[in-house]
């Protein structure tokens, strides 16, 4: 599902973000991604978002090499993707239902199917209630909730989440893990970056470890 | 249909959201459009001025005192064999007398009171369509009829009418770059509001780029907000055009006529209302095009 040969980034003044950097996650696989700050997590999730494209090496999703991709193919795979970050990024001046059916109303989803696929995941994230509400009404953890209905609305094969439980407590944080593995379950690829050993620990999934942007531990 | 539904959504939304620089940016527009409209108007009338000018401009040749009957004749023959008189008046020196003292009634006793009749016969000279046209053939015929006996002067409005037209085209070249500097001013008030909707939009666009959007669905909605600003712009413009219209029709209908002849000074033609609403749109589309290119 997702392969790095090699993959290295390089910003300028020759400071390397991650450096032959190589790795594989199968489809319908739970992946987390750890290492300290300034390891490469991020950096290579913005490489799988096609947010930036590798200085060198190849990096691999769904059999297509993602530098290569045209615009319009980019948006194409985009569409295949969810993302979560640890700043949820919802939109502060929409309702939690129009946050969640900004993505399929932007893509061009017809207006039934919208509300039908807005209802669903809202329901499925547990906060159909709160449809009305604003982000600023909602607790952290229900931010979130929102952010994972919104990355799951459009159905993605792939969840990439940065750090989604940065701003949360213990017990929230492993809240949203359980809708991690839910998703998971149903068979969605899912790779998460956290440095938070004790929720990697409590989870228990596969691990790939970076530092100084390469792979220094897999289990 | 649905993407056209969201782009002008989107783009009503973000007017709203930024109502004072909407507002800014609609009456800039409307500005240089009433400008541009006002402009037009007042040009299509003194046109119509002109061309009434030139349409009833006379060539007048004022015979000698002493010309004979003969002399008369043949300057008659010179004239009507020209081809270029759509009619030709004699008028004798006591129907000029005549004349005066109907257009002067105040003099009408000086005149009669004068022991020499001081007016010269004269013939009055209406040139035809071809004649109006062509300037170097009536200077030839003026040229003829100058070297003809028993003439003692040739008067042809048309040099001050041609002097006049050539004043009123520098005047049009100067409000045409006025114009264009107005309708850059214009693209770029809309290029500015446009962009700072852009800005307020920043993280809906981020989102839109990462579920991967359609660029239409990104871009559409400047593109909106511009033609948008612009339509309400000329229709504002052509608002304000019909009322300043309405007020110099009220007030200088009469004056106009008397003085320079005018007689129902005209409203833009519809064409041109047109021209002025597309105009509008088209500049408004500009500014927003402008914006939404730079966006990814």
């Amino acid at each position: 599902m997702i392969e790095a040969q090699r993959v290295s980034k390089l910003y300028g003044r020759g400071v390397y973000a991650l450096r032959e950097l190589s790795l594989r996650i199968e489809k319908g696989e739970f992946v987390f991604l750890t290492g300290p700050s300034g390891a490469g997590k991020s950096t290579l999730l913005r490489l799988l978002l096609r947010q930036e494209t590798p200085t060198d090496g190849r990096l691999i999703v769904g059999g297509r090499e993602l530098a290569k991709l045209s615009g319009r193919q980019v948006q194409a795979y985009r569409r295949s993707l969810g993302f979560v970050f640890q700043d949820f990024k919802l939109l502060q001046n929409k309702t939690v239902l129009e946050n969640v059916a900004f993505v399929p109303r932007v893509l061009g989803m017809a207006s039934s199917q919208q509300q039908r696929r807005t209802f669903q995941v809202l329901k499925w994230v547990g906060l159909q209630h709160r449809m009305t509400s604003l982000p600023m009404e909602l607790s952290g953890g229900e931010q979130q909730r929102i952010a994972i209905a919104r990355a799951l609305v459009n159905d993605p094969v792939i969840i990439i989440a940065d750090e989604p439980t940065g701003n949360l407590d213990p017990d929230l944080s492993l809240e949203i893990m359980n809708l991690f593995r839910e998703i998971n379950a149903r068979g969605t690829t899912v790779l998460v970056a956290t440095h938070d050993r004790e929720l990697i620990r409590r989870v228990g999934r596969r691990t790939v470890t970076l530092n100084h942007g390469s792979v220094v531990e897999a289990t | 249909m649905r993407a056209l539904s969201y782009f002008f959504g989107e783009a009503v939304q973000s007017l709203l959201r930024s109502r004072q620089a909407s507002v800014l940016s609609v009456l800039t527009i409307a500005a240089g459009l009433f400008v541009l409209g006002f402009f037009l108007m007042i040009n299509a009338n003194l046109q119509r001025i002109i061309g009434g000018w030139t349409d009833s401009a006379e060539l007048a040749i004022y015979l000698r005192d002493d010309a004979g009957s003969e002399q008369v004749a043949a300057l008659q023959d010179v004239v009507n064999r020209s081809g270029l008189a759509a009619s030709v008046q004699y008028s004798s020196k006591e129907e000029a007398r005549r004349d005066f003292a109907r257009d002067f009634p105040d003099l009408a006793s000086t005149a009669a009171g004068l022991e020499r009749n001081p007016f010269p016969a004269s013939f009055a000279v209406r040139l035809n369509a071809s004649g109006r046209e062509a300037s170097g053939a009536v200077d030839t015929m003026i040229t003829t009829i100058n070297a003809t006996p028993g003439v003692a002067d040739v008067r042809y409005d048309r040099t001050w009418l041609t002097r006049l037209n050539a004043t009123v085209r520098v005047i049009r070249g100067a409000g045409l770059a006025i114009i264009i500097l107005l309708a850059i001013a214009c693209a770029m008030t809309v290029a500015n509001v446009v962009r700072l909707a852009a800005m307020a939009r920043r993280d809906e666009i981020g989102i839109m780029e990462l579920v991967g959007a359609p660029f239409a669905y990104i871009r559409g909605p400047f593109i909106a907000e511009g033609l948008l600003q612009g339509g309400l712009g000329a229709l504002l413009a052509v608002a304000a055009l019909l009322g300043t219209f309405a007020a110099i029709r009220a007030r200088y209908a009469v004056f106009m006529a008397d003085a320079v002849g005018l007689t129902g000074f005209a409203f833009v033609p519809m064409q041109i209302v047109l021209l002025i609403i597309v105009g509008g749109m088209a500049l408004g589309c500009l500014g927003g095009f402008a914006v939404a290119r730079g966006v990814r």
